[in-house]
């Protein structure tokens, strides 16, 4: 037995040294779930191009800018960005950028009904705890012809912390007051009622196993899973189907210089009023934790890489809204002031 | 201890010893249909598994690293299977749980040999109390106290070592209980033996005593192997995730419980969520049924 | 020095690394939830109040501490028979023969089950089926979490069953059937009193494993932040909040996440410290 551990252990050692010979640049980094499938998929794209691995875990929005914040990864992703404190309690500047859009739908489960229209009043009554029941009148008032029953609704959260999370409660302190002042944004709150899913999926999954179900989900996973989900009454008083075209319009408008922008409620009368970035942060000084030139170049030029027409091409191809171009001009520029020893990495 | 019941004889009544049998079946039919439940739970798990995941696995299921979640979308549009495989999650897992057995199984056997070598000694009592808590603390606990021990501080960085390192203080604590226990089955006379002879301490330890309680060991070693195998929340902390296959101590690496909540979080790979599981399930039964052949042929009849 | 005595030596010093281990640990929990202590006190554990909102933040650990000891116990009743089964079983009823065998290999295969698994089973499987008979309108709730709870502990809890029954000396079971008893006698008065403490004490690791289980009670329990009203009511125990929210948690909040992290150790101490006092009690 005593043999066999140590052959084992020489053998590790051995491996270890081995892989160590070979000098490719490994980059990693962590954080939303929302994004996760868009990363994921541009990386393995990006790989062979380059021969630059990149490892990334979905581990949520908050847990990602945590990894940052301790040095023990290269980018974080969140689709939250950084509020000024935040910022302050980072152990050096940082800079943070969008890298695409999607949007969170109000999914549901009800046997026969594969279409619904909502208020943003009914919507927030619902989270409140004040519509308990299908057969709510103020449902049907808006539904006109859809037969809802006498069923119970199961309203249904995220229980971990999320950007998803920030995303949908922004939108509800935007359209109910009572909201605002009650529980206000953020990537956990204090629900008044529902269930807790754990993730997207478990948002999801709950939501297609439980009869009369209604929860928010980022549409990737509606999609699918193939879950109904609701149309939205947006600013202009249009009811409005997530899809495409309307996420995209609600990410039409004016981007500021420091990129932090909430697009929910959009005032464009074709935008889809719940729906959001994510952002990519970085140090600013990428010299730290003796890191190497030959890293942060690599860093940037993956990320340089991921606002070109290929990467954002393969945001599309899995529903989530690539940047416009102005946008991308911007996020460019961005990259351009980050530095290695306080010269510019990128040219 | 009640002896009366042992007095059968003349004094015993018939319809009494009718009443001592039936009891004696009763208990034994419901002693039998509980077992059977628990194995139909097993069963009913695997069932699920074999018929969710039976699809996906083929050759290049072991060959070949994740797939992209495009080409997921792609084939289950299509109706086909998702291609790629669990390379890396296998090889990510044998790796941290090879260096997590390193670390623990010989530090757990001394200590486990220590305790039953000082059976009554406060300190040794000690020990033993501390490894029955440490045995308590939730595995996402040990988690992030690792991350920050040695993710932040020693690897500057998500890492195998930091898993490694995680799983090995979930290992310990079973591995020192189960190896006092099956000391304890060894019998007095063989090691009094052993001393009697003039056997120096050492060997008697390493002769007589792992020998004779080999079985135990092994199955201690197991059970432990067996639950670090499947854990999801201490790796999330500590070693990320890695798309690639990796041998470097230092960097993040896969894992399949980790490539398996990876496929949860995804909606377009649920399907590889079932094949993956029953991989886990097929090594940890292989890993057992290779022990129990070992301490059969090891352990002193 | 002889050889003797530096095994002996090697023997003690090789014990202080699981108390290093175990020390730090709870130096960094200590260290790491003094913040939250400082601020709520003794309120930190009576009050059910959980809230992790910007601006009025406020928490309370008993929610989850009810939550937590409510799913335990839960699946401790529900594992206990089924353990002590398997264990008749495997080390007495069908001792070395195929189906003890059989048994025990699936009882260590249930270990062998990652807790992700035991979630979506109990997710895709169990739930429906608790719908479906009535018992809960939506199937998430401490009902459903112990079900599944007191599957992930049987085979803690049979482990050293097993071989605590096997190690009863034979002259005694003999003794007994010789004076005519039943099997069940035996089992009740030979081999219990014989392995009491063996099989206590794997209790109470059965036990300590539920305290600590994470993933597949998250999926179950329904993750709401309220004191639990009844067996099928939703809830959320302390390893679970603590999943759902270290990752976005900062100052306070972290503070008070890792303070349920050191509850969870404590309450993990005193159940051994009871369990170590029934053995030698009654042992």
């Amino acid at each position: 037995m005593k043999k066999i551990g140590l052959f084992l252990a020489l053998a590790l050692v051995i491996a270890s040294c081995h892989s160590g010979k070979k000098n490719s640049v490994a980059l990693s980094g962590a954080g939303s779930t929302f994004v996760m499938p868009f990363y994921t998929t541009a990386f393995q794209k990006y790989t062979p191009l380059t021969g630059v691995k990149i490892s990334y875990g979905g581990v949520g929005s908050g847990a990602g800018i945590k990894s940052l914040k301790d040095r023990v990864v290269d980018f974080g992703a969140s689709d939250a960005f950084m509020t000024d404190a935040q910022m302050a309690a980072m152990p050096a500047p940082v800079v943070e950028f969008p890298t695409c859009s999607g949007a969170v739908v109000m999914a549901f489960n009800l046997p026969g009904i594969t279409t619904m229209k909502l208020t943003p009043e009914v919507l927030a009554d619902i989270y409140l705890g004040k519509i308990t029941n299908w057969n709510d009148p103020a449902l049907a008032k808006i539904n006109p012809g859809v037969k809802f029953p006498n069923l119970p609704i199961t309203v249904v959260h995220r229980s971990d912390g999320s950007g998803t999370t920030n995303i949908f409660t922004n939108y509800l302190t935007k359209v109910s007051p009572e909201w605002k002042s009650k529980y206000g944004f953020g990537t956990t709150v204090n629900w008044p009622v529902g269930v807790g899913g754990k993730g997207n999926p478990g948002v999801a999954g709950t939501i297609s196993q439980t009869t009369g179900a209604f929860g928010y989900v980022e549409s990737t996973y509606a999609f699918a899973e193939k879950i109904p989900f609701a149309s939205i009454k947006n600013q202009a008083g249009i009811f409005i189907t997530p899809s495409f075209a309307s996420t995209s319009a609600a990410g039409k408008g004016q981007m500021p210089q420091d990129t932090r922008i909430m697009i929910t409620d959009s005032p464009d009368s074709a935008a889809y009023p719940i729906a959001g970035f994510t952002w990519v942060i970085l140090y600013k000084e990428q010299h730290y934790n003796n890191r190497t030139l030959a890293q942060a170049q690599a860093l940037l030029k993956l990320w340089d890489w991921m606002l070109d027409p290929d990467a954002q091409a393969v945001a599309q191809q899995i529903d989530y809204v690539p940047l416009p171009a102005s946008v991308v001009a911007l996020d460019k520029s961005i990259l351009r002031t980050v530095t290695y020893d306080g010269k510019p990495i990128l040219q | 201890m009640d002896t009366s019941i042992f007095q059968r004889g003349k004094t015993e009544t018939k319809s009494a010893h009718l009443v001592r049998s039936w009891k004696n079946k009763i208990f034994f039919s419901v002693v039998l249909l509980f077992a059977l439940i628990t194995i139909s739970i097993v069963f009913l798990i695997i069932g699920t598994l074999v018929a969710k995941g039976y699809r996906q696995i083929n050759w290049s299921f072991f060959t070949q690293v994740a797939p992209d979640t495009f080409d997921a979308m792609m084939a289950n549009a299509s109706g086909r299977l998702i291609p790629g495989g669990i390379l890396n999650g296998i090889t990510g897992s044998i790796f941290l749980v090879a260096i997590a057995s390193i670390l623990a199984i010989p530090i757990g056997v001394i200590i486990g040999i220590f305790l039953y070598e000082n059976p009554h000694k406060r300190y040794a009592n000690l020990i033993r109390d501390i490894a029955d808590v440490l045995q308590g603390v939730p595995s996402i606990v040990i988690g992030l106290i690792v991350y920050l021990w040695v993710v932040v501080s020693v690897t500057k960085g998500y890492s195998a070592l930091a898993g490694s390192v995680a799983l090995a203080i979930m290992m310990l604590p079973l591995i020192i209980r189960s190896t006092e226990e099956s000391m304890k089955m060894v019998p007095e006379s063989l090691k009094e033996a052993a001393v009697a002879l003039g056997t120096p301490y050492y060997k008697v330890i390493l002769r007589v005593l792992i020998p004779s309680s080999f079985s135990g060991l092994i199955t201690g070693i197991l059970l432990a192997v067996s639950r670090v195998l499947g854990e999801t929340a201490p790796l999330l902390l500590t070693t990320l995730g890695n798309s690639s296959v990796n041998w470097n101590l230092s960097k993040p690496i896969s894992a399949v419980p980790l490539l398996i909540w990876q496929f949860y979080n995804d909606p377009n790979m649920v399907n590889m969520i079932w094949s993956s599981s029953l991989f886990l399930m097929a090594f940890v039964l292989i890993l057992n049924i290779l022990s129990k052949w070992i301490a059969a042929k090891k352990s002193i009849q | 020095m002889n050889s003797d005595k530096i095994t002996k030596y090697v023997l003690f010093v090789t014990s202080f690394i699981i108390l290093i281990v175990t020390g730090g640990m709870l130096y960094s929990l200590i260290q790491g939830s003094l913040p939250s202590f400082h601020t709520f006190g003794w309120k930190f554990i009576i009050s059910p109040e959980w809230n992790p909102t910007k601006g009025n933040e406020h928490y309370g650990a008993l929610a989850f501490i009810l939550g937590t000891i409510y799913t335990s116990v839960l699946a401790l009743l529900v594992a206990l028979p089924m353990a002590f089964s398997t264990s008749l079983i495997v080390a007495e009823y069908f001792r070395n023969s195929w189906f003890a065998n059989v048994v025990s290999t699936c009882v260590d295969l249930l270990a062998g089950i990652p807790s992700v698994i035991f979630g979506l089973w109990g997710f895709y499987a169990l739930r429906p089926f608790i719908v479906h008979i009535g018992l809960t309108q939506q199937g998430f709730g401490v009902f459903t979490a112990g079900i599944v709870l007191a599957m992930m502990i049987i085979p803690y809890a049979a482990s050293l069953s097993n071989s605590v029954i096997m190690m009863v000396p034979n002259e005694l079971k003999e003794a007994a059937y010789s004076l005519g008893a039943t099997r069940l006698e035996v089992i009740w008065n030979v081999i219990l009193p014989n392995a009491r403490s063996g099989i206590t004490a794997s209790y109470i690791l059965a036990f300590g494993r539920a305290l600590g289980e994470t993933m597949a009670v998250t999926m179950l329990i329904g993750n709401a932040n309220i004191v639990p009203k009844g067996l099928f009511s939703m809830g959320n125990t302390m390893a679970s909040v603590i999943a759902n929210e270290f990752g976005e948690a900062n100052g306070l909040h972290l503070s008070s996440l890792i303070a349920l992290g050191l509850i969870l150790f404590v309450i993990t101490a005193l159940i051994n410290a009871a369990g170590k006092y029934i053995i030698k009690k009654f042992a």
